[in-house]
Formats: C-alpha cells, sequence, structure tokens
C-alpha cells in the first residue's frame, strides 16, 4: 500500500515538474542557452495568485490566467530586452553567448528575487485553493483538493503543449526554428519572433505552475530555487532541449524521489536528482531522449 | 608669520580632533548582523530589528547613554555563515562597533563568534539556540537567547509525563534542528527509557515531505514531534495534516519551535494548526517588566501586531550592552566584556543570573520562562490558547484537547 501511495504521489510531483521544465527545455532547444531566471517565472506565478486572490479577493478561478498573463508577459519582456542581442546584430556578442546568457539571467534572477522581497515583504504566503476540499481518500490514497486539481490541469496542459507543438503552424515554425535557425530564416519563418513566443510560453507554464503549487508550497521570494534546480536536473535527464524528453524525465524523477526517500534515506532526497544530474553528465550527456552533438 | 601662526594653530586644531576622545554628541556604535534578505530567514531578522529599533529609540529619547545616542549600524548576512563572518569583519574593523548583538540564526553565529572572539569585542547572541555556541567558552560571547538544552528538556519531561509510547521526531538539517532532536532523546532515554524514540532529518529548503509522513500513516506514533523553522515548518504542519496522521485522535503534533508565535503562522497553517501542542518562550500570562509591556506596546502600534518572544528578546540583547555600557562607564570593549560578566542588571524579561559554568550554560542566561500550550482554534491568538503548562507550572497532560478522529 506504501508503495502505491509513493507511485502516485511521486507522478503527482512528476506532472508539477513537467510543467516546471517543459519552459525551459523549449529556451534550451532553440536559443542553446539555459535560463537561470526561470525558477523567478514560477515566483512571479505563484506571487501573482496569492495576491489577486488574497489581496483582492478576486476568485482564484481568475487569479489563475492572470498568473499565467504575468509570467507570459514577463517572458516576452525578458526577451525583447535582455535576449535579443544574442541573436540579433551583434555579431561579436554571439560567440560569447553562453557567458551573456549566464550573466544576464544570473543577474536577472537575484533582482527579481529582491524586488519581491523589498516590495511584497519576505513572509510567506499560502495562496487559497481551487477547491475547498482539505483532505479526502481515493481508496487507499489520501490527497488534497488542490493537489488533485493541479495534477489534472498539469496533464491538460502538457496534451495540450503537445498538440500545440505537433500540430500548429507556430508550433511546427518553432520545431524548425529549433532544428536551424538560418534554414528556418531562409525558409520565411520569423526566428526573432519565434524566439519571443518561446520566452511567452515558458514565462507562461512556468507562472501557471507557480499559480498551482502556491496553496501547496506556501510561497515566499526565494521559492524560485526548488522548482530550478528541478527543472535542471529533469532538462539534462531528458536530453537537453527535448521536450518529450523533459516531460518523460519529470515523472521518472517525481516517481524514484519518492521511493528513494523512504527506501534509501530522506536525508539526501533533494540531493538524489543532482545526483542524477552528475551520472548523467557522466554516462550519457546527451541525456535519455537527446541526440549526440555533431560538430562539422 | 601671520599666516604661519594660522597654520600652526589649524594644524594643532587637527591633532587635537585627531586625538581627542568621542564628544557628547558622538553616537555609540553597536554593529547588526541581521537576515534581510534570502535564503535566510528575513521574517525572524525583521522582528530582531524591529525589538532593537523600539529600544533604541526609547533609550535615545531618555537622553541616551553616558549622554550619547545609541547608533546601530545593520549589516545583511542573508542566513549564510560566510557572509555572517564578513559582515561581523566589517562592523568591527571598519565601522568600530563597540559590541555586536542581534545574531538569529545557529550556523551564522557559530561563525560570527570565531571574528568577535579575534578581535575581543563583545558578542550578545540574541536567538542562536544551538548548544555549541556556549560550549566553544568565548568570554566575549554572552547569550540572551534560549537554547537548545532547555528546550529540549523540557520537550522530554513532557513527552514523560504523557506516558506515551511511541514517539517520532522530524528535524530540520541544520545545527539548531538536529542538536534539539538529538538531545531531546537523550533526555529521553534517560527519563523514560521505555518510550520508543527516533528522529527523521528533513531538508529545510524541500517543498515536499509527504514521502516521509506516507510510512506513518500505517502505523501512526503517539506524538510527532517538529524540531523546524518556518518557511519549512508550516509546509510539514500542512502536509501530516493532509495526509490524516496529526493532529488525530490518536497522534499529538507537538512543536519545539513556538511556531504560533510568528506573524505570518496563521497565513500559512490552517486546519493543520488546531490542535497544536506547542512548545513557547511568550505568552501574555508571563510574568512582564514594565520596559517589556513598553515595548509591546510600542509594537503593536508600529506593525499592528500582538508582540511576540523575537521581538523581546532583540530588545533584551541590547539592553544587555546597554547597561554593559552604562556599568563600564566606558565603551572600550575590554571594559565593557568584564562589566558585563560582574555586574548586576535586570533584563527586559526579568531575568538577572548569567551562568559561568561551563558547557552549553556558559554566560548563558539559564531561567528563561516558557509554557506549553495548545492551539484549540483556527486563527487563535496564542493569549486564547490553552495552557497546558503555565510558567512556573507543571505540565498537565489532562488539559489536552484532541480532535475527534
Amino acid at each position: 500500500m506504501l508503495a502505491l501511495d509513493l507511485l502516485v504521489n511521486g507522478l503527482i510531483y512528476g506532472c508539477f515538474y513537467a510543467l516546471m521544465a517543459v519552459g525551459l527545455a523549449m529556451i534550451f532547444g532553440v536559443l542553446k542557452i539555459v535560463n537561470f531566471a526561470h525558477g523567478e517565472f514560477f515566483m512571479i506565478g505563484a506571487y501573482t495568485y496569492v495576491l489577486i486572490a488574497l489581496k483582492l479577493g478576486i476568485s482564484p478561478w481568475l487569479a489563475l490566467p492572470c498568473a499565467a498573463l504575468a509570467g507570459g508577459l514577463l517572458g516576452w519582456v525578458v526577451e525583447r530586452l535582455l535576449m535579443r542581442p544574442l541573436y540579433q546584430g551583434y555579431g561579436s556578442w554571439s560567440l560569447m553567448k553562453d557567458e551573456y546568457a549566464v550573466v544576464v539571467t544570473f543577474g536577472l534572477s537575484l533582482l527579481l528575487v529582491n524586488l519581491v522581497d523589498k516590495i511584497v515583504g519576505p513572509y510567506s504566503f499560502r495562496g487559497p485553493p481551487l477547491i475547498d476540499v482539505t483532505r479526502f481518500a481515493l481508496g487507499p490514497i489520501m490527497l488534497t483538493g488542490q493537489k488533485a486539481i493541479a495534477a489534472v490541469v498539469s496533464v491538460l496542459l502538457m496534451i495540450g503543449l503537445a498538440m500545440f507543438i505537433k500540430r500548429s503552424v507556430w508550433g511546427k515554425q518553432i520545431q524548425a526554428v529549433a532544428q536551424n535557425r538560418l534554414g528556418a530564416s531562409l525558409a520565411g519563418i520569423d526566428a526573432t519572433r519565434t524566439t519571443s513566443l518561446i520566452f511567452v510560453i515558458s514565462g507562461l507554464l512556468a507562472a501557471l505552475s507557480g499559480a498551482l503549487l502556491a496553496p501547496l508550497v506556501n510561497p515566499s521570494p526565494d521559492i524560485g530555487a526548488f522548482p530550478a534546480v528541478k527543472s535542471y536536473v529533469i532538462v539534462v535527464l531528458g536530453g537537453m532541449g527535448s521536450l518529450w524528453g523533459a516531460m518523460i524525465a519529470a515523472l521518472i524523477l517525481g516517481v524514484s524521489e519518492a521511493f528513494f526517500s523512504v527506501y534509501i534515506s530522506y536525508d539526501y532526497r533533494d540531493a538524489f536528482g543532482l545526483i542524477i544530474l552528475v551520472l548523467v553528465l557522466l554516462f550519457r550527456p546527451q541525456g535519455l531522449f537527446g541526440e549526440k552533438g555533431r560538430q562539422v | 608669520m601671520m599666516s604661519r601662526c594660522l597654520r600652526y594653530l589649524t594644524g594643532l586644531m587637527g591633532f587635537a580632533f585627531v586625538l581627542s576622545p568621542a564628544s557628547a554628541a558622538d553616537p555609540i556604535l553597536i554593529g547588526v548582523s541581521l537576515t534581510q534578505s534570502p535564503p535566510g530567514s528575513v521574517v525572524q531578522g525583521m522582528q530582531v530589528k524591529d525589538g532593537m529599533e523600539i529600544l533604541k529609540d526609547m533609550v535615545n529619547a531618555k537622553g541616551g547613554v553616558l549622554g550619547r545616542p545609541i547608533k546601530l549600524l545593520y549589516e545583511d548576512n542573508q542566513g549564510i555563515p560566510e557572509k555572517g563572518r564578513a559582515a561581523t569583519e566589517k562592523l568591527i574593523t571598519s565601522d568600530k562597533v563597540v559590541a555586536l548583538a542581534g545574531g538569529h540564526q545557529s550556523s551564522v553565529c557559530l561563525a560570527e563568534i570565531e571574528v568577535a572572539h579575534r578581535y575581543k569585542v563583545p558578542y550578545v547572541n540574541t536567538n542562536c539556540w544551538t548548544d555549541d555556541v556556549r560550549k566553544r567558552g568565548y568570554p566575549e560571547v554572552f547569550n540572551t537567547s534560549p537554547y537548545n538544552t532547555l528546550v529540549s528538556s523540557v520537550m522530554a519531561t513532557t513527552l514523560a509525563t504523557m506516558k506515551v509510547k511511541r514517539v517520532v521526531a522530524f528535524a530540520e538539517n541544520t545545527d539548531y534542528g538536529i542538536g534539539q532532536a538529538k538531545l531531546t532523546g537523550e533526555l529521553l532515554k534517560a527519563q523514560a527509557p521505555q518510550i520508543e524514540y527516533k528522529y527523521e532529518t528533513l531538508d529545510r529548503s524541500s517543498k515536499d515531505f509527504t514521502a516521509a509522513v506516507l510510512p506513518l500513516r500505517a502505523n501512526p506514533p503517539d506524538v510527532i514531534v517538529l524540531s523546524m523553522l518556518p518557511p519549512a515548518a508550516y509546509l510539514a504542519v500542512n502536509q501530516i495534516y493532509e495526509q490524516g496522521v496529526a493532529p488525530s485522535a490518536k497522534t499529538i503534533l507537538y512543536d519545539g519551535s513556538g511556531l504560533a508565535d510568528y506573524p505570518d503562522f496563521w497565513q500559512n497553517v490552517k486546519e493543520g494548526g488546531k490542535y497544536m501542542l506547542s512548545f513557547a518562550l511568550y505568552h501574555p500570562q508571563m510574568k512582564q517588566t514594565n520596559t517589556a509591556l513598553d515595548i509591546a506596546a510600542e509594537y503593536q502600534k508600529r506593525s499592528g501586531r500582538e508582540v511576540n518572544r523575537l521581538v523581546l528578546q532583540a530588545a533584551d540583547s541590547l539592553e544587555l550592552v546597554i547597561q554593559g555600557i552604562k556599568a563600564a562607564n566606558s565603551t572600550e570593549p575590554d571594559k565593557l566584556i568584564k562589566a558585563m560578566q560582574t555586574m548586576k542588571f535586570e533584563s527586559i524579561r526579568g531575568i538577572s543570573n548569567f551562568s559561568t559554568k561551563p558547557g552549553y550554560s556558559f554566560q548563558q542566561w539559564l531561567e528563561i520562562p516558557y509554557v506549553n500550550y495548545e492551539l484549540t482554534a483556527e486563527k487563535q491568538p496564542i493569549g486564547q490558547t490553552i495552557l497546558i503548562q503555565a510558567p512556573g507550572q507543571k505540565f498537565d497532560p489532562s488539559k489536552i484537547v484532541r480532535p475527534s478522529k
């Protein structure tokens, strides 16, 4: 029975991890950079949800899209102001894009954490749940209403994103730019606009995941560190830039963390993800579903 | 000739200015290293700052100390030991503070006292519970803070009095958490060896403790002890409740850090806080000095909140430095240390004696008042909780109210 409990809880957390990580994977897939401020997109979503629902007294169901909007908007602004130099008109900059991306996104992360700390304050807030069911038994498994709803919404969002990428024109443009930016441009695709769209989607998903988890993790200004670390592990495990890889890796991480912490050691539960990260980098650097890079 | 005279005169005046002792208007500088930004506990840092600011303003309004105003110089250590060490070094060597106070996170205190000891500057520990701060035996370090041995021995006695059979403790992975859980186990073994006790360490940066709680569902213990601080403690309380483990008719949830005292407790913990038993260092029914009442009123005015133990502890640690300066009639660190070791004084919380016995009690206020209370309703103010152990009284388990299931 304990094993079933652990499996279900692990899968639920895996769904949350997936929602956090796919945006990071998409950005890496297209720009080949790591966004170190990704966790702060999550934090902005969580705070937007909590403040709108708690302070303005608006229904949590309306606060949810507002949080997504805030994350999408932040993604768009970050791309316009900070990311464009990477690929537009700054020939020499692109040579050192890794360093630029690390410095600028890391700086942005610190800025956002400290801004929220100063403006909203250091106290943590528990967001109001989407449905007011504190706990219920699903057979032998004990769940909260919020956990169940958040898991269902996460799965639906993942399915929606997969269909969007596979079926829609914009999704196909994203795939094309990820495969070959120059080639996509020659074929008439606006790569700049597509990159903007990726940042909007990435910000939106991270913020939505922050909003969905706000009643479960009590956001405080430094809440972004937890999803960021998980997301990096997932992106490396799944294969840098692989969307499907990230989704599957998130579920693997969620379930294996749950079992590891009970049957091996709870003390090192979060270190477990980092052990996976090191092992993957040592023995399969392309990740579980990534392709080996080639240089011509 | 005239201009040469003027030059000499100006030179002499400048020389005299450099050599002169601090003038009457010069403020007395006291250094405060605390957490003002993440990842450390900013909530604690804010309360420490509030308590010190209130007392400083009250003292300065009455003319200061030795005719000089008090000025507090703050440094943000972010709850990181290395930053605390650097902040202390800066406050002592660059700002020339006469004493340090305000330390509120054990791992940071342990780093900072090394610097204070090297420069022989008095360091007043406001809220670092780990016994190791005292065990180092540094004469510069004075402890007005609660200490793990006190809390653990009270908790062990409480558990023994409740006559329970099995206890599981969740401790955060810090000097404070692990220290308290280990010590409680040792003291409990000495008092009631028949009680089965074990503790589990939880990572305080983690957001999901469900996997640690799930194994308890099949075989719930009689008591779950929490040796954790916010915000991780809030998540633990919620997740223990959501899994239906505690508080329940079978299992008592016993908090060892006075969680309900924190201003953001009820906004983070809702149903899970109801029926929680709590060890605490402040309750309105405790004996209060007039200064404590004035500070409580001023805190209420400034923040709109009920005063709590950390605000009073912070004020107390500054009060110790102030009384030390008065007793020494000097701000020289060595004279100040000597005065603080030997003077008679009255603290804001009514405690007066430092122990000089080596070990956990070295330069520690031993008789820190405490209570055990139970929260019986959501958003319950501390004054309305049920006192299971009133100040100076014995723990009375018959007063514990349990939920129906």
